[in-house]
């Protein structure tokens, strides 16, 4: 494996430091089903996903953070069978793992969506 | 000089076919009996690298690295790569990595709080999902 080793990166108009690269890339992602028998269609540097009860997940990273202040953003879709719009919460970091809960807008109850998205942005341990 | 397992895990997703598990884990927490079984469902690329070989860092480190305070330097990034698993193995390796002690290692009581089980016997009809636990007579899991 080569390493290119630079300050700046540029297309010839615009040139940005290599840092806003490496810092705005997200270091962990995870796109998965979450109804049914529960899988992952893609990820990077995650190691699994642990279904915990309706609409409650663990995503476990392979190479954790170097603290537990990394930001971290979940989205997902709507509730397939009824079309109510869910939210989503990461109710808690660990330097390997985020706990993630979705939930139905209208009445708080967790639901499981079939398409559920977590990206993490930070420091690497 | 050992590449950062960050960069042997984006390598390994560039050139590895993703492996799609054939077994979860089952487990419960002995702390929360009221709470549902839960599912781990091993990661595809995760498996494709465990069963490659030359990627992942020994376990031994990931448990080491439990007890490091957050900030401080961490060694599982670091370390020389082990060679290719099993997929019994690979799931092992996750059961210690991602599982908590508490229910892999220092659990003594009579319930069976922890099952490997083919991914069929997990129910797909989540309906009753809160109600899910390994099912201690038949050893496997009961909706």
């Amino acid at each position: 494996m080569s390493t290119l080793n630079v300050a700046n990166i540029t297309d010839g108009t615009d040139t940005v430091p290599t840092g806003y690269v490496v810092n705005g890339s997200a270091k962990a992602w995870v796109n998965f089903n979450g109804t049914g028998t529960i899988a992952i269609r893609d990820s990077l540097n995650v190691s699994s996903l642990t279904d915990n009860d309706v609409g409650y997940y663990t995503v476990s990273s392979t190479n954790s953070f170097n603290n537990s202040n990394y930001s971290t953003s979940v989205t997902s879709n709507r509730e397939v069978s009824t079309n109510y719009p869910i939210t989503q919460h990461a109710i808690e970091l660990g330097t390997g793992y985020v706990l993630v809960l979705t939930v139905r807008y209208d009445n708080g109850g967790f639901v499981d969506s079939n398409l559920v998205f977590v990206q993490n942005f930070g420091d690497l341990a | 000089m050992i590449a950062h397992l960050w960069d042997r895990l984006a390598d390994a997703k560039a050139r590895l076919d993703p492996v799609q598990s054939k077994y979860r884990v089952l487990f419960e927490n002995p702390a929360d009996p009221e709470a549902p079984a839960a599912v781990l469902v091993p990661d595809p690329n995760f498996m494709a690298a465990a069963l490659a070989g030359d990627v992942l860092p020994p376990i031994d480190t990931y448990i080491r690295d439990q007890s490091v305070p957050d900030g401080q330097p961490k060694e599982h990034p670091y370390a020389e790569p082990v060679g290719a698993m099993t997929e019994e193995e690979a799931i092992e390796y996750l059961v210690m990595k991602d599982i908590s002690p508490s229910i892999w290692r220092d659990y003594n009581g009579n319930r069976t709080i922890m099952k490997i089980v083919p991914v069929e016997l997990i129910p797909s009809d989540r309906s009753f999902r809160n109600a899910w636990k390994i099912n201690q007579a038949e050893q496997e899991i009961a909706a």
